[in-house]
């Protein structure tokens, strides 16, 4: 499949050379041999990855493009840390990270009703609903009902509760850990460099999917980060995605990546026109020329996108319009509930629509990735349950299946530090 | 309903059709399609798709936020077929999506808000 007039490198591209592993160096790093499935099994192990997982790692919990101005803030209920925590951009443009607590007895601040929650503080402050205490949206407890009934009251030490919140490409992460053990930037590492650059802020369409799986995180996950399902599981939605290869395999301290090559997805008549239509676009055409120069270091034509999985539970496809027509990016994230219930997200991203036409192409090439994530979500609760039926106590996995490996093993590592 | 709906000039004849189909939002218009049949996704097919082109030229020239409401009709009309065409084309004109997940279980963020927003 490698494209005959691309076999130089891109500029930059060599800087990324140490993260590349061939099929043959990802056997001998990562093994051959089954993985265990006791990590998806076990509920006592889905309580050591709360602690050491969850609350220790660089989670993302928004995009700074969903709290565009002033005082916009979002609320994410997190029952993995048993949290509730407010992301919310401050008077001076700094977006921030809070619990949800009030300091008075606990209540949340801004009451929620589903997993997200959205709105704007006016003033620059959020008042709590159950006594009126009012917070400043940069944390500090501005006043307090009634204060002087209070026999003591030290206000200078009842500000919301901080957690470590830091941005990346536009990407809002938190860390739970107080204080972190490592930066974000230090965390991501090479990833953030591998997948940094490109124009992620102006894809500010998005359109979010999520739903409540009966399974453990790790199988929804493990599901979404492979391209050997994609024949199969997608035979319905993707009949012209064939010939595909996932290669260019490449491993990043707790992270890794991996290409997804192949054929274009103009297989239907109504997927034409609308590739037609974003294709004629400035905005929406390919960008292959955004692609950081070490994806894609030889510049093939039949670039879909990039699959990563950054530990632990955010996979960010980078497309720049190269796959589905008009998509810069999707990201999937899974966040468990339990042991057993995840509510995993999918969000598609493009550049804003100029037009109504683009709008009808973008929403046929949206349903089109959503009916595929309706194929993907398929297996998800029916392999839970044959992995808890006791009848295997090891998943088989093939060199595309590389990302399951590295995750199974980065997990292992982290539950025994 | 048919009598209310104006669409541009050109598209006056689909009117009937865009009773049927054409909503504001995601949520109502997958409503409409989930109770579809292999008929009713065939009819839409074939009296849109060779339409389509015409109707992406004309809309191709509006802006999202100037729309009048004729041509807010035939948006939303092919909005509708934009995500009911893959039933005819890939599905075997079924409603569900074949071998998967329920439709009802996602639930889209953007459900209730209108598409053209």
């Amino acid at each position: 499949m490698t494209d005959p007039a691309s076999t130089t490198l891109k500029p930059g591209a060599e800087t990324f050379a140490h993260l590349g592993r061939s099929v043959a160096a990802i056997r001998a790093e990562l093994g051959t041999d089954p993985v265990s499935v006791d990590a998806i099994r076990d509920p006592a192990i889905y309580e050591l990855e709360r602690e050491k997982i969850f609350r220790r790692t660089w989670l993302k919990v928004a995009t700074t493009s969903e709290l565009p101005a002033i005082g916009d803030y979002k609320v994410k209920d997190l029952p993995v840390v048993d949290a509730s925590v407010l992301i919310v951009r401050g008077k001076d443009g700094v977006v921030r990270a809070f619990h949800n607590v009030c300091t008075h007895r606990g209540n949340k601040v801004v009451p929620t009703s589903d997993a997200e929650t959205f709105g704007r503080a006016r003033a620059g402050v959020v008042t709590c609903r159950f006594h009126g205490w009012v917070f400043g949206t940069d944390g500090p407890l501005r006043s307090v009902p009634l204060e002087d009934h209070f026999g003591t009251l030290d206000k200078a030490c009842l500000g919301l509760r901080e957690i470590a919140c830091d941005t990346w490409e536009g990407f809002v992460f938190i860390n739970m850990a107080d204080p972190p053990e490592q930066t974000l930037a230090e965390y991501l590492g090479d990833f953030g460099t591998l997948f940094g650059g490109y124009p992620y802020a102006e894809a500010t369409t998005a359109y979010r999917y999520s739903t409540v799986l009966e399974c453990n995180w790790k199988v929804a996950l493990y599901a979404f980060s492979e391209g050997y399902h994609v024949p199969t599981i997608h035979a319905g939605s993707l009949p012209g995605f064939r010939g595909i290869e996932h290669s260019d395999f490449k491993l990043i301290g707790p992270h890794a990546s991996s290409t997804i090559y192949g054929l274009g997805m103009e297989a239907a008549a109504s997927t034409a026109e609308c590739a037609r239509v974003l294709h004629g676009s400035a905005a929406h055409a390919p960008h292959p020329e955004q692609v950081p120069p070490g994806i894609n270091p030889t510049r093939r034509a039949d670039f879909q996108f990039e699959l990563p999985n950054v530990f632990p539970n955010l996979l960010i496809h980078l497309a720049a319009g190269c796959g589905y027509p008009g998509m810069a990016f999707f990201t999937h994230q899974f966040w468990p509930l339990d042991h057993g219930r995840t509510l995993w997200e999918g969000i598609n991203y493009f550049r804003p629509a100029r037009n109504a036409a683009e709008r009808v192409a973008q929403l046929h090439v949206n349903a089109l990735h959503r009916n595929a994530w309706l194929e993907d979500t398929a297996t998800m609760e029916d392999t839970f349950t044959g992995i808890r039926s006791g009848a295997v106590d090891t998943m088989q996995l093939m060199d595309q299946e590389f990302l399951i490996r590295h995750a199974a093993r980065t997990l292992d590592r982290y539950l025994a530090a | 309903m048919t009598d209310t709906i104006t669409l541009p000039a050109g598209f006056e004849d689909l009117t009937e059709l865009a009773a049927h189909w054409a909503r504001a939002t995601e949520n109502a218009r997958s409503a409409i399609r989930w109770s579809a049949s292999a008929q009713d996704f065939a009819g839409f097919y074939a009296a849109f798709m060779p339409r389509l082109r015409a109707a992406l030229d004309l809309l191709e020239q509006v802006p999202l936020e100037e729309m009048d409401e004729a041509q807010n009709n035939l948006f939303e009309l092919a909005c509708a077929f934009a995500e009911a065409a893959p039933h005819h084309e890939l599905y075997g004109g079924s409603a569900d999506v074949p071998h998967s997940f329920s439709a009802r279980r996602f639930v889209p963020g953007h459900g209730d808000t209108a598409s053209r927003l």
